[in-house]
Order: structure tokens, then C-alpha cells, then sequence
């Protein structure tokens, strides 16, 4: 059985990383070794028939053997990626990782099963807060809580509201009075089996084919970019150095590779240059680097300035297309304007008032 | 070095996030294929994009690169885009035919 594999490529961003030389570079297990190629597919196979018992209109049993299998699928695919692991991203707690997917996985599952729509929007935020406790994880602060303000705050409001204008009002929770369409899932066999198929190849390429990706940066390499965003940002960077040596001789002195910001084991420091004395080392404090905040906010208006002139301008027509398409097609007033220049009404006989309500 | 098995089951890597978010992902898509609500559709983009992004930032995160997340920052904005252009249809729709069925505008398909 051929192995799915990462095309190599041409490693434009590993050709920055160099190599490694800190840590060691867990492999995959020899071939035939603890777990069997097979696996992934197996378990995208259970999941997928389990997600099947869960959309399908049926009775209580089959959405308990449903759930049952889901969350042993879930338990499946940890222990696949577990024991094949390579790649290391950074020590971290894998005990609330395995929560937050859970939390995510499980709501997104409801959501699609649910036959309520505000209950399915209301599973949504739980997606997008856990979905942020795993960039938490991943260092990813800004982004994390950006995504709450955002998603849960903003997106999720307007479905609110739509969902709100839309749905007839219901005051029972029998599920009688649901509209048919939100309680029949359309041909769920038909799109449980081309989720299988994207599963299967996305999980077992991961698992499988994981090894070929380059190693993970190093810590030194993680530290350079620290630096080099540090001397990016003068003021910071003077304060932080003069704040332990308020008589250091303005500017550093600049190390083999071009950098002001040196590493050695015990953190960042800086040398002078004064010629003819011995240089004097300051150590800065590794709580003035910067933070994930600076470094995406760098990224985002040094690296990427023309996208995010598009991202705003992709906003503002949205805004007015939202505004043209949602309006009424004649507004209020217009007839107004029509008899104050002679012409007749569209709607002679019409309040004139009813024209706002529904937007 | 051999494996240690303790620290295995405690340390998170690239392909735990990769595999969240490729099941992510799978729920948005079946969820699409399966509901005919047509607001519950669009959540499950929504759904997709949240996919998109944790895969984002965690190879921004492997990489040490920030433009993972900087990428991040344009998914919301597509999607904060999507949101508001496909709420207002959906709006218009339900104002033409009473109902957020997907099966009532099936005569605009091919065939």
C-alpha cells in the first residue's frame, strides 16, 4: 500500500529555518510497526456512520449508538495521532486540547443534528469559544479573543437577528410545530460518504504523511524573530536596554549576522561598542520582547499592507451591498418626492408609512 | 532517542490541529449537504471558516510565522463579509416566498 505524502517541494519558508540543531526530531514508527496504515480510514469509517445514525430521523437508540460511537471515534483518532505523532509545536497541555476539540466537535456535530436553527446558532458560539481556547493554546492570544469580539460578538448577532425576523414564532418546544425542512436532513447517506471521503484523506494524510513535513522551528530561530521584531521597534528597544544600564553607549554593536539582539543561554542581552574598552554586555529583560499582539500587528501592516487596504474595502461593499439588497424596492418618501416635481405616485393609494416596516 | 510515552500523551503537535480541523471542516461540509434551512447552511460555512483558521494559525504557530494569523484576520473579514451579504438574500428570499426552505428555490438549479 502506497503512503499519501507531502509533495516536498521547494521549501520556501525551510529554506529560512535552516536546520535544526536544538531538540530531537521524533520519527514515525518503523513500517508495520505500532499502528497499521489502515487505522485512520477505519476510523473516519465509524465516524462517519455515526454521524449517519445521528442526522438520520430516527428513534432514541440510534442516537445513543450515535453518540456513543462519535465520541469513541474521537478517543480512536487521538490515540492514532498520538502514537504516529512527529512534529512537536511546543510542550502544552494536551489535557485541554482534547477538551476544547472535544467541546468544538461535539457542539458542531449538534449543530448540524439540531432542528433548531437558534439552537444551532447558539452551538455555533460554543464552537468559536472553544475554537479560541485552542488558539489560546497555540500562542495565538490576539487572534483568540478577536474571534470571540467577532464571531461570537458580532457574525453571530446578525444570524441572531435574521433568524429572529425569519422564524415564526413558536412558543412550545414540541417539535411538532418545527417547519418540515428543519427536521428531515436531506440525503444524509449521499453527504455522510462525501465527508468520509475528505476525511479520510485529510486524517490519514496527516498521520501518515506528517513525517515529510520539515522539522518544526527551533528554539533559537523562535528567539531571532523576537529579536529581529525587537530592534524593528527603536523606542521599545532603547527603553528596554536603558532600562538595565541607564549609561549604555547608544547604539549596540552588531553581531556576525546583522543583529543588534544577541541570544546565549540565559537570554537576550546586547553588547556596546566603545573602542578600546571592553564591550559591556546588558541582559534584557525577556519580558520586553515583544508580544503575540506586536507580532501580528508588525506582520499584518509591514507584510501584508495592500490586503488589508482590500480587506477594509471588501467591508464597505459588503456594507452597501447588504444595504442595497436588504432595502425595500421603492422607499419611503419616494412618492413624496415624485408629487413635489409634478410626477404621479407609484402607489397613489398606499400609506405612505408602510413602506419601512419590514426593513 | 526513543519514545517516551509519557511526555507523548501530554505535548500537543501540528498534526492534533490538523486533524481538529479537517473534522471540523468534514461537520461544516455534511451539515451544508444535509440542512435545508438556509440561515443553518450558512452557519455551516461559518463552521468551515472557524476549520480554515485553527489550521491557520497552528502551521503559523509551527513555523513561527505570523502570517499565519495575519491570514486569520482576512478570513474574518471574508467572513464577516459573507455574513452580512448572505443574510440580506436570505432576507430578500424569505420575504418572497414566506419560508427559509432551500427546496423552494430548486427551480433556480440546472436541469
Amino acid at each position: 500500500m502506497t503512503r499519501l505524502q507531502f509533495k516536498p517541494g521547494k521549501p520556501i519558508l525551510a529554506a529560512r529555518l535552516g536546520t535544526p540543531t536544538e531538540g530531537t526530531w521524533p520519527q514515525w514508527g518503523t513500517p508495520g510497526g505500532r499502528m497499521d496504515h489502515l487505522d485512520p480510514y477505519i476510523a473516519c469509517i465509524t465516524g462517519a456512520f455515526a454521524l449517519y445514525l445521528l442526522l438520520r430521523q430516527g428513534r432514541l437508540t440510534s442516537k445513543v449508538i450515535g453518540t456513543l460511537l462519535g465520541l469513541g471515534t474521537l478517543v480512536w483518532l487521538v490515540v492514532i495521532v498520538n502514537t504516529t505523532v512527529v512534529g512537536e509545536i511546543q510542550p502544552g497541555q494536551q489535557v485541554l486540547f482534547l477538551l476544547f476539540g472535544a467541546i468544538a466537535i461535539s457542539s458542531a456535530v449538534r449543530l448540524i443534528t439540531h432542528g433548531r436553527p437558534v439552537y444551532s446558532a447558539l452551538y455555533f458560539v460554543l464552537v468559536v469559544l472553544s475554537s479560541a481556547g485552542l488558539l489560546l493554546l497555540l500562542e495565538a492570544e490576539f487572534m483568540a479573543f478577536a474571534l470571540i469580539i467577532v464571531y461570537a460578538g458580532a457574525i453571530l448577532i446578525t444570524y441572531m437577528f435574521v433568524l429572529m425576523l425569519a422564524q415564526q414564532a413558536s412558543d412550545s418546544d414540541h417539535s411538532s410545530d418545527m417547519p418540515i425542512y428543519d427536521k428531515l436532513a436531506r440525503e444524509p447517506g449521499a453527504a455522510v460518504i462525501v465527508g468520509l471521503i475528505l476525511a479520510g484523506t485529510l486524517v490519514s494524510a496527516t498521520t501518515l504523511g506528517m513525517q515529510d513535513l520539515p522539522p518544526p522551528v527551533v528554539q533559537s530561530r523562535q528567539d531571532k524573530v523576537h529579536g529581529e521584531l525587537l530592534e524593528q521597534l527603536p523606542k521599545r528597544f532603547k527603553a528596554a536596554v536603558l532600562a538595565v544600564s541607564p549609561d549604555f553607549p547608544w547604539p549596540p554593536a552588531v553581531d556576525d549576522d546583522g543583529h543588534m539582539v544577541q541570544w546565549d543561554r540565559s537570554g537576550p542581552f546586547v553588547e556596546s561598542r566603545v573602542t578600546g574598552e571592553a564591550p559591556e554586555i546588558v541582559r534584557i529583560d525577556p519580558d520586553a520582547m515583544p508580544t503575540n499582539t506586536q507580532h501580528v500587528g508588525w506582520a499584518l501592516v509591514a507584510s501584508f499592507p495592500a490586503s488589508l487596504e482590500i480587506a477594509g474595502v471588501i467591508l464597505l461593499l459588503a456594507m452597501f451591498g447588504a444595504v442595497v439588497l436588504a432595502r425595500r424596492q421603492i422607499e419611503h418618501g419616494e412618492d413624496e418626492l415624485r408629487r413635489s416635481v409634478g410626477l404621479d405616485p407609484i402607489h397613489p393609494q398606499e400609506d405612505p408609512v408602510a413602506g419601512e416596516g419590514a426593513s | 532517542m526513543t519514545f517516551q510515552l509519557a511526555s507523548e500523551f501530554t505535548q500537543v503537535s501540528l498534526a492534533h490541529f490538523i486533524i481538529f480541523s479537517a473534522l471540523l471542516f468534514v461537520v461544516g461540509l455534511v451539515g451544508f449537504f444535509t440542512r435545508r434551512n438556509l440561515i443553518v447552511m450558512f452557519l455551516c460555512t461559518e463552521l468551515m471558516f472557524q476549520a480554515a483558521l485553527v489550521a491557520f494559525v497552528a502551521f503559523g504557530r509551527y513555523w513561527f510565522n505570523y502570517s499565519g494569523q495575519v491570514f486569520v484576520i482576512f478570513i474574518l473579514t471574508v467572513a464577516a463579509a459573507e455574513a452580512a451579504l448572505a443574510l440580506a438574500l436570505v432576507v430578500l428570499l424569505h420575504r418572497r416566498r414566506g419560508s427559509l426552505n432551500a427546496d423552494d428555490w430548486k427551480e433556480l438549479r440546472e436541469g
